[in-house]
């Protein structure tokens, strides 16, 4: 429970910012590779997420400030790479959410429950998403996809936040300099 | 703290309770056989698809070049052609009496049945 916050107070800044930076770099990989992928299913709004366990590994073993600039700066520079504004505006409306319910979950879950974050995060990611859509559109319409939306959320949330879990508990971390 | 069984738990139940809402609605269908073609939250075209006697198609275009090409025959339409990066508005297909609407997110448009919010 507590291992996640050793290694916060180990670590020297400029390794922390390195990464973060990584961290970053890798998120932003992550997000361009999964854009390039054709869409799982024709539901608007579904997709795996992968660039959350970039996310749920700075949040477990940096720390909230640390996977809060990592999402917000991916965030900035995807969409100044390849998105529209209306794609930032729903990366931030689910990103945020998500990292907002994720912060305090990581205090109610062991090491080997992150995969509960992650479903967690990816269902207030979809939310987020959702209430977004609902406002660009300005129909109540557009909620006939929650429920779908919901099933998408713990299936692909279990899937991103089994991957974190086994990178949190595996990576070894602060990383040895040799 | 909460045991990795009761986790387990709670998600599988949420899991059924959408599965099983999802199931509900696919089987209503629109009472109103009148769709509106939404954009930017405003209605820009109805079109009565009970009325439609022979297939016809238009495009729909905004200031900033998106553009969607809609097909409509008797009693159903559907985009058949967008210039939006998901695609998943051609991908959805016809919209025939199910009440998930066609959303093209990127263009900011949306097919619905008038009058009928889930």
């Amino acid at each position: 429970m507590s291992a996640d916050k050793a290694p916060k107070k180990q670590i020297s800044l400029p390794l922390r910012l390195t990464t973060d930076a990584m961290l970053t770099a890798l998120g932003l990989g992550i997000w361009f590779l999964e854009a390039q992928l054709p869409p799982l299913v024709p539901i608007p709004g579904v997709k795996l997420g992968l660039s959350n366990i970039v996310i749920l590994f700075a949040l477990f073993r940096l720390g909230p400030a640390d996977a809060a600039a990592v999402l917000l700066t991916r965030v900035l520079l995807a969409s100044l790479f390849g998105g529209q504004a209306v794609s930032l505006l729903f990366s931030l409306c689910g990103g945020l959410l998500a990292f907002l319910v994720m912060w305090p979950v990581r205090r109610i879950v062991t090491n080997r429950q992150i995969w509960v974050a992650g479903i967690l995060g990816a269902l207030a990611h979809n939310t987020g998403q959702i209430l977004a859509a609902r406002f660009l559109i300005g129909q109540d319409a557009i909620f006939a996809y929650v429920p779908i939306l919901i099933i998408s959320a713990i299936l692909t949330g279990l899937f991103t936040g089994i991957c974190a879990q086994g990178a949190i508990r595996r990576l070894p971390f602060p990383p040895r300099l040799t | 703290m909460l045991k990795t069984r009761t986790w387990i738990i709670l998600f599988a139940a949420l899991l059924i309770a959408a599965a099983v809402f999802w199931w509900i609605l696919g089987r209503r269908s629109a009472s109103s056989s009148t769709v509106q073609i939404i954009h930017d939250g405003e209605v820009i075209r109805e079109i009565d698809l009970d009325t439609v006697k022979e297939a016809y198609e238009f495009t729909w275009e905004d200031a900033d070049g998106n553009r969607n090409l809609i097909r409509v025959e008797p009693g159903r339409i559907r985009v058949t052609e967008a210039n939006c990066p998901d695609r998943i508005c051609v991908e959805h297909g016809w919209l025939s009496r199910e009440l998930t609407p066609i959303v093209c997110l990127p263009h900011r448009l949306m097919i619905q049945w008038k009058e009928a919010a889930p």
